[in-house]
């Protein structure tokens, strides 16, 4: 049930056809894990918080540096050495006090992700490395949250959305480890991804529209083209096919 | 079979800058070695060693992946390979 303040606040969207009183009550009783407050964590928590979601959960174990302010735009000069995730539960609840903000200050492991993202309904990836990409991965499909995945680089980013069990994951294609380097980037490219992974968000909670499941959405600021990919969920896949769990 | 490559952002410093190249060959393997013929620096680009894809590079084939094995999938004329690298960023 909303308040007559939530009716007000969100008026814009309860407007929406798709969305209406019943899915912004659906948003509202949602719980989300963000993984990563930096580039994409930043436009992604902003949205969702701005959309009304119940519970959102930040998990960021560094501290904000001069050099991430070219794109995490949830920090700001005044946070330099701050925790990340102090620096945006601040700026979160300023947005939006109605929606509880949970800051995490750790790093995520193999050991203590379950307990990170327990009790959440969707897993949104904001990682800036593909090994814990693939621990967020897996846990989600062990625990069956939805996760939604998206990464940049300079002005080109993707997005795919993982429902466990049906669709194809993150580590369906996987053909070995990829070496981790310092990577460019600009910071309108993960705005641009991070507001399609909130859209997906949005859409799941709700219930609405078409997710990009089985599909790779592959977005070049330079060209402004949106490129889309079939994707096959990999029956031998070691995280939701036959080789999971026999690491 | 004559096939369209697409190519990389990242990739394109060795193709003088080529968004697409035109190449031939009856599998996926066989037009990335006439692409690589045509653009000698793509090699390095693409492979970790002969017939060992790097693994960062994704291959889709008419807008689907291509994986597993992607250098054995059959072409077909006028079919689109587009190379894609995989982004680790956020």
């Amino acid at each position: 049930m909303l308040t007559r303040s939530e009716r007000e606040r969100y008026d814009r969207q309860i407007m929406i056809g798709e969305i209406g009183q019943e899915g912004q009550g659906k948003l509202k009783r949602s719980r989300v894990v963000i993984a990563g407050t930096g580039g994409l964590g930043s436009p992604i928590a902003l949205y969702l918080t701005a959309a009304g979601i119940g519970t959102i959960r930040v998990i960021d174990h560094d501290q904000v540096a001069l050099s991430n302010l070219n794109r995490q735009i949830l920090h700001w000069e005044e946070d330099v050495g701050r925790k990340k995730v102090d620096s945006a539960r601040a700026k979160l609840r300023n947005l939006n006090s109605m929606v509880e903000i949970q800051a995490i200050a750790e790093t995520i492991t193999k050991e203590n992700v379950s307990e990170l993202v327990g009790g959440c309904d969707a897993i949104v990836d904001a990682m800036d490395n593909l090994p814990t990409r693939y621990i967020l991965n897996r846990c989600a499909i062990e625990k069956n949250i939805p996760f939604f995945h998206g990464a940049v680089n300079g002005f080109e980013g993707r997005v795919m959305t993982v429902l466990p069990g049906e669709t194809a994951c993150l580590r369906c294609m996987y053909r070995g480890l990829v070496p981790q380097e310092k990577f460019p980037v600009i910071g309108v490219a993960p705005a641009v991804i991070g507001s399609i992974q909130a859209t997906e968000v949005i859409k799941y909670l709700v219930g609405i529209g078409k997710l990009l499941t089985n599909r790779l959405l592959i977005y070049d600021g330079l060209r402004v083209t949106f490129s889309e990919f079939r994707l096959n969920k990999n029956p031998n896949c070691d995280h939701c096919g036959s080789l999971a769990g026999k690491e | 079979m004559v096939v369209k490559v697409h190519i990389h952002t990242t990739h394109r410093q060795f193709t003088n800058g080529s968004e697409v190249v035109a190449v031939e060959g009856n599998t996926v393997g066989e037009c990335l070695s006439h692409l690589i013929k045509q653009f000698p620096g793509m090699e390095k680009a693409l492979f970790a060693k002969k017939d060992k894809l790097l693994n960062n590079v994704e291959v889709y084939l008419n807008h689907a992946s291509a994986y597993p094995n992607e250098l054995l999938k059959p072409v077909q004329d006028g079919d689109d390979i587009h190379l894609v690298v995989m982004l680790t960023g956020g």
